[in-house]
């Protein structure tokens, strides 16, 4: 217990001396890193203005992971049942995986305005062909022996993806939500800054840039750091919680 | 006569299932798996399959159970087809790996196939939580499977089916992977369980000693194309002892189905 709540205070704490430290000795330039103890005084001192911006960045992220997920169990749950389908979304999930997000943003932008609309929509296409992947591997999980015992009561094809397909699908949909969130927050902060909004950590990290403002940039940098430690501090509890019967979250190890 | 005793009979009938196989083949592609098979079995009786690695003992449970069609050649379950059979919940599965859903306790997974198909459950499905006391799991209904041995897991397996109090029990090599121990310890409580339920069995091993102790009757397959080579009676009596092993009819029993099986393995 100790050691799971010192260590990780231990490693952060030594980062930032360290940081801190070296932009001290050797004087680096605001713009290129920001000693954490300003950032973090700037970003106090700005406190309400961070706050309300993290609130819309938060909202991007995971609004747009959820419909992500969601989509990726409707598709999932299709595609699993329908090899010729799974094979034909193949290239096209691979697609958008290997197309950079950030080639055809700036087209989403004049398409869907400023606001949250694009946001939303660049978090929901970015992240959902993994969260497809990780459904279809999960579901296909189930033993076969556990379908032909469903299959002796006749069990519908809905009774079983609900009872023994989804479920199954939770201990790899939830190692890609971890990995979905980083790159949920990414879209989200580029998003905001591209569409010429005023509103998310990504609006006022893309103007801080633009005006060379040191203090505001990485106090961006701090809280959109913040936001993704909660988030990925809250999935951890989370999937404790919810799949605590997975081998991967037993801690007692033999 | 006792109209209570009438009822009880009549009950008793409902439970049970006589099964009727006529010039049953199966084949996959061009591999024949069983051949020609003709067999009836009394309601109420336990039936071991025992025969050579691959020999399609289990394609042929399957397709008494109704999840794999014949090739030519008929099933009856009770005058039913197998399909019919399976749709109204009147056959119970034991698969070889117990096969519990990590997500559910050990009540949740004794109740999994009482939950699934809702509407063709029996009016008299036995409740699964009387029968993990009787399998002496009572301490263990909020338990994970991951928290139970391997011995445990498979007597929830063996729950999960009595619970539908379906007339017909296929077991597909239940105790394989269990220790010899444990093995003599489920071989006694099946016998328990099954005896006075009147339910038919079906049950598939490889072990000889196994099939004796708990049938009534053994059947012994060829290699594949699969046919019967031998239809032994097993005259034991019943309730049978825990050291049943030990009585010569036992061991003389044991012999005649080995040599059948020797017999069978011969090219």
């Amino acid at each position: 217990m100790s050691r799971r709540l010192v260590a990780p205070i231990f490693g952060m704490v030594t980062l930032l001396a360290l940081w801190e430290s070296f932009v001290r000795l050797f004087d680096v330039r605001r713009f290129i890193l920001l000693a954490p103890s300003t950032a973090v005084r700037y970003l106090w001192r700005f406190r309400s203005d961070y706050l309300s911006a993290a609130w819309v960045t938060v909202q991007h992220a995971a609004i747009g992971l959820l419909l992500a997920l969601s989509v990726a169990l409707l598709i999932g749950s299709v595609l699993v049942s329908n090899r010729f389908l799974e094979t034909a979304a193949q290239p096209v999930l691979t697609l958008i995986q290997v197309v950079p997000w950030v080639a055809y943003i700036s087209s989403v932008v004049v398409w869907l305005g400023s606001g949250t609309a694009p946001a939303l929509f660049m978090v929901t296409v970015v992240c959902l062909p993994a969260f497809i992947f990780a459904a279809v591997d999960g579901m296909r999980s189930v033993e076969p022996s556990t379908l032909e015992l469903m299959a002796s009561v006749n069990a519908s094809r809905s009774e079983v993806l609900r009872r023994v397909r989804l479920p199954s699908a939770a201990p790899t949909l939830f190692t890609t939500l971890r990995f979905n969130l980083g790159l949920a927050l990414a879209v989200a902060y580029y998003t905001e800054g591209a569409n010429f909004s005023n509103k998310g950590i990504g609006a006022i990290g893309r103007r801080a840039a633009a005006d060379n403002h040191a203090d505001r940039l990485w106090a961006a940098i701090f809280a959109i750091a913040i936001v993704g430690v909660g988030g990925l501090q809250l999935l951890a509890l989370l999937e404790r919680t919810l799949l605590h019967w997975h081998a991967a979250q037993r801690t007692e190890s033999v | 006569m006792d109209p209570t005793m009438l009822a009880a009979d009549s009950v008793h009938s409902a439970r049970m299932s006589r099964i009727e196989i006529r010039d049953l083949s199966k084949s996959f592609g061009d591999l024949a798996v069983l051949h020609q098979i003709s067999l009836e079995i009394e309601s109420g009786s336990f039936v071991s399959f025992i025969g050579p690695s691959g020999c399609g003992k289990t394609t042929l449970v399957r397709v008494i159970a109704g999840l794999q069609a014949a090739t030519a050649g008929e099933v009856r379950v009770d005058g039913d087809s197998p399909e019919e059979a399976r749709a109204h919940k009147r056959v119970a599965m034991v698969p070889q790996q117990p096969g519990l859903l990590p997500w559910r306790t050990v009540r949740a997974n004794a109740r999994l196939l009482l939950d699934i198909n809702r509407a063709a459950n029996p009016p008299d499905a036995a409740e699964p939580e009387a029968l993990l006391r009787e399998v002496g799991l009572g301490d263990f209904m909020d338990a994970y499977p991951h928290e139970l041995s391997g011995g445990m897991l498979q007597r929830v397996s063996l729950v999960r089916a009595l619970a539908l109090n379906a007339p017909l029990l296929v077991m597909d090599e239940p105790f394989a992977a269990l220790d010899e121990i444990t093995r003599a310890e489920m071989r006694a409580l099946l016998n328990g369980l099954v005896a006075g339920r009147g339910v038919t069995v079906l049950f598939v091993t490889h072990s000889i000693p196994e099939a004796v102790a708990l049938s009534d009757r053994v059947i012994v397959s060829s290699p594949r194309p699969t046919t019967i080579v031998a239809d032994l009676i097993v005259d034991l009596p019943r309730p049978r002892a825990r050291d049943i092993d030990d009585e010569a009819r036992f061991v003389d029993l044991c012999a005649q189905v080995r040599h059948a099986l020797h017999g069978a393995m011969r090219p």
